[in-house]
């Protein structure tokens, strides 16, 4: 064999391989998606009904007639193969801390795009176990929405049972919307998005409680804000124990807006919360500027007090979405929030204090190191009240009517009855203070 | 504690039980008015000056010229890439970084994202001239219309751009004898309306596509004067009728006069033709500033004019239903008064307007199309020098407290 031959034999093959082995092309996932689920449990079955937008799965293999329309007669195992890869797969239930076995398809169904059977469990469930789809229908497969019924066999009905689906394969922005429909009745709604890791469909008010422990605490952690906002507070001061009523204030504060924007007591303008996001800029900028002009902050748990109202309407801009996990128990777990919150706090006190406190012995003085600290937190605060501000000057402002200022005076009212009671609480400790200066003397 | 101080601490407790008194004799006083303006209420809205997202690639908008929301709340429109300004698609003509006139059918999710983005001339089609309407069908199709001068059809395709019909053909109303010309003002010249014309089209404003029946009612439009209603699959002519549910005539009307009697034809355009879940259409008989009512078979039913003053390009523009169950208001849009106007559907009176001229985040420069989405949004595009696709959040009832609410500020509540 000539040294040519072997040559362009051996290009040949580095062609082949070449070809051979580039990477397969991405399968294109659509930029958002929404899926709809209900779980009911009945007897000794766990029925979840599913609809998955097919958008969500268009390499998949299916039948088709003339002017690329599915063909509707041929199309049931294709559909089973689309509901095992999109939902059955991805989807995992447990009964108690369980995993179920994987379940039994019981039907499937393609269906318009403009299909509103899924609107609720009972027309949902008839749609997906009645009739289908006339087989005459011109439907594209990538316009059509997969509907389902999977059944889990299951121990009770009573049992607590919880989801786990990673569904966020199927799309960029994947939202999904469970109902659990409990024995009785009671239905619970879900909004997810993407992966939301283990879902409790029934949770024990204890489970909904540590969640929202966990939330409040990583919350404070991870709210840059807030933290600059509590590094004011505490750099004047030298010891933790002084700052436990400032802290506390601010607790209480927070406490009342956010239980009152949980029941719905807050402005839902779409202003407010950039209003809210610019008035949290500009308390750090006053604390900050306190720090500054004064040396010794003197009954700083009042302005702390006003400013963890404002703070408390940024908490709930972050539950919103969360609270759906609490289940029946929205009291107990917004408390258990707060307490996930002061126990963040105390964490970050135990940090900051004695940090500082060896920044202010070896490094500066304390008065100047203040200054400066405070200053460079300020010029932050201020960078991001005018982002804020002018995210806000975007929307027009509210208009004036009677019942708009009724509102407004409500508001105006509660803020005069909760400035009443600082400065009631403010005249009692001032008394005591007095009476053990007397019997120190 | 010192005498001074008792009396400090009196002051200020008296203090805060006068602020009290006071703030509580105010809401009192302001009660019985806040209570009689809530007796006649309505949907509000506030303007999102955030949605939708920036476009990519230095996309920029023309007149934007159609408008729906398809059942998984994604917002479809078409605008014209020809009108972009040229100072703002210097990228197209090579003559900088910005910008480029987008596709134009664009799509975008609930939260603003753009999903699609196709359009334009191609194989097996006639693409027209002057696209004017988009609609989503219950399948999922995209219906397009045209007001152009050749203009006499009406074009399908897939979600993704994929080319499925075309019902009608480009060029059916020529003038026997015209010559094509370069110029929208000359081509618009060489062309005469046929309402009675079984297959073909005279510049569609809209389409509208039922479910119930899969069929596609069409507001025929700048040239003709008729609503047509089309087989969804086949786009066989169905049936058509005039205003007042007459045969149509295509015979010049002058220019609208609000003291005149009432014209017993449509004036071009008609520029809607949308079913309501109790199965009446609504047509838009834009000049005439009048709504018109009819059946599904044409039968005239009832009417309602607004701001009859308003010539020029007329006041009823496009509707769109609220989504409730019963429908119990259309949103009309304005493009000449600038403005929404909220209507009750029983008796088509309206109830407030919102809205204003303007650039800013919740007023208008040339607002044609209007729809709502599963939430009761509304979204609004606007033609002229308005160019862009504005959301307004639905933020439940609201008492009505002046008739012209101007920008779509939010209550202070």
């Amino acid at each position: 064999m000539s040294s040519n031959s072997v040559r362009r034999q051996l290009l040949l093959l580095l062609a082949a391989l070449i070809f051979l082995c580039r990477p397969a092309a991405a399968h294109e996932i659509p930029v958002s998606a929404t899926l709809q689920m209900f779980v009911k449990p009945e007897g000794q079955t766990l029925k979840v009904l599913v609809r998955v937008p097919l958008t969500t799965y268009v390499d998949g293999e299916y039948p088709r007639r003339p002017g690329d329309y599915v063909d509707l007669a041929k199309v049931d195992p294709s559909l089973r193969a689309a509901a095992t890869i999109t939902v059955v797969q991805p989807l995992k239930m447990y009964e108690g801390e369980r995993a179920l076995p994987e379940p039994r398809i019981v039907s499937t169904r393609l269906s318009l795009d403009s299909d509103r059977s899924f609107a609720d469990y009972k027309s949902a469930l008839a749609h997906v176990t009645g009739p289908p789809l006339p087989q005459e229908t011109n439907i594209f497969w990538e316009q059509a929405k997969l509907d389902m019924l999977l059944e889990y066999p299951i121990r009770s009905d009573r049992s607590s049972f919880a989801m786990h689906a990673a569904f966020d394969r199927l799309a960029e922005n994947l939202a999904t919307a469970v109902q659990f429909i409990a024995p009785g009745g009671i239905t619970r709604i879900y909004d997810l998005h993407g992966d939301a890791g283990l879902v409790k469909l029934n949770p024990s008010w204890t489970h909904a409680a540590w969640l929202f422990v966990k939330m409040g605490f990583h919350h404070i952690l991870e709210g840059t804000d807030h933290l600059l906002f509590l590094f004011c507070l505490v750099i004047p001061f030298r010891r933790v124990r002084p700052l436990i009523p400032i802290v506390t204030a601010f607790t209480v504060a927070h406490s009342i807006t956010l239980i009152a924007s949980a029941y719905g007591l807050a402005p839902d303008a779409l202003w407010f919360p950039p209003l809210i996001e610019t008035l949290i800029a500009l308390s750090i900028v006053y604390m900050a500027l306190e720090n500054i002009i004064v040396e010794q902050p003197a009954r700083r748990w009042i302005i702390t007090f006003f400013f963890g109202l404002v703070h408390g309407f940024g908490f709930s801009f972050v539950l919103r979405e969360t609270l759906q996990f609490a289940g029946d128990h929205i009291l107990s777990s917004l408390l258990a929030f707060n307490v996930g919150v002061e126990i963040g706090q105390l964490v970050m006190l135990l940090l900051f204090v004695p940090l500082l406190n060896l920044l202010f012995s070896r490094v500066v003085a304390r008065r100047l190191g203040t200054i400066i600290l405070s200053a460079l937190v300020a010029h932050q605060a201020w960078h991001w009240m005018e982002d804020r501000f002018d995210a806000l000057s975007q929307f027009p402002w509210p208009a004036i009517t009677a019942s708009g200022v009724l509102d407004a005076l409500r508001w105006v009212t509660a803020l005069v009855v909760l400035a009443a009671l600082v400065w009631l609480v403010s005249l009692l400790m001032r008394r005591r203070e007095q009476a053990r200066g007397l019997s120190g003397q | 504690m010192s005498k001074f101080s008792c009396s400090r601490n009196l002051m200020i407790g008296a203090g805060f039980a006068a602020l009290l008194a006071t703030l509580g004799v105010s809401q009192l006083a302001l009660q019985g008015k806040a209570e009689a303006q809530r007796d006649v209420s309505a949907p509000k809205f506030e303007v999102d000056p955030f949605w939708p997202k920036p476009l990519p690639n230095h996309w920029v908008m023309g007149m934007t010229i159609g408008l729906w929301v398809d059942s998984n709340d994604n917002v479809w429109i078409v605008h014209r890439a020809n009108t972009v300004d040229r100072t703002l698609n210097q990228a197209d003509r090579g003559l900088g970084e910005c910008c480029k006139a987008a596709p134009p059918v664009l799509a975008f999710d609930k939260a603003g994202n753009l999903i699609h983005a196709w359009g334009g001339p191609g194989q097996g089609y006639e693409w027209p001239e002057s696209n004017h309407g988009i609609f989503v069908d219950h399948k999922g199709n995209v219906w397009i219309g045209g007001n152009g001068g050749p203009d006499s059809h009406i074009l399908k395709f897939t979600q993704d751009g994929k080319f499925l019909a075309q019902y009608g053909k480009a060029g059916a109303r020529r003038k026997a004898g015209a010559a094509a010309d370069a110029t929208v003002e000359a081509s618009q010249a060489g062309f005469v309306g046929n309402s009675n014309d079984p297959d073909n089209f005279g510049r569609v404003a809209k389409i509208f596509v039922d479910a119930k029946t899969n069929e596609a009612y069409v507001a025929d439009g700048y040239l003709n004067k008729r609503v047509a209603v089309i087989d969804g699959d086949t786009g066989k002519m169905k049936r058509y009728w005039g205003a007042y549910g007459n045969k149509p005539d295509d015979a010049p009307l002058g220019a609208y006069d609000p003291k005149a009697p009432k014209a017993q034809q449509f004036r071009t355009p008609v520029h809607c033709a949308d079913v309501s879940v109790d199965r009446l259409v609504y047509v838009c008989d834009r000049v005439n500033d009048r709504l018109q009512v009819f059946t599904t078979e044409g039968k005239f039913v009832k009417e309602m004019y607004y701001k009859t003053d308003t010539r020029s390009d007329g006041s009823v523009w496009d509707i769109a239903f609220s989504k409730d169950p019963e429908q119990k208001y259309i949103f009309m849009a304005d493009g000449v008064n600038e403005n929404v106007v909220v209507i009750a559907r029983q008796d088509l009176k309206p109830l407030t307007t919102f809205g204003d001229g303007g650039n800013h985040p919740g007023e208008f420069h040339g607002v044609h199309s209007i729809a709502t989405d599963s939430k009761g949004n509304i979204f609004t595009t606007e033609t002229y020098e308005g160019r862009r696709v504005q959301k307004f959040v639905f933020k439940g009832m609201g008492p009505v407290t002046k008739f012209d609410q101007g920008v779509p500020r939010p209550d202070s509540k």
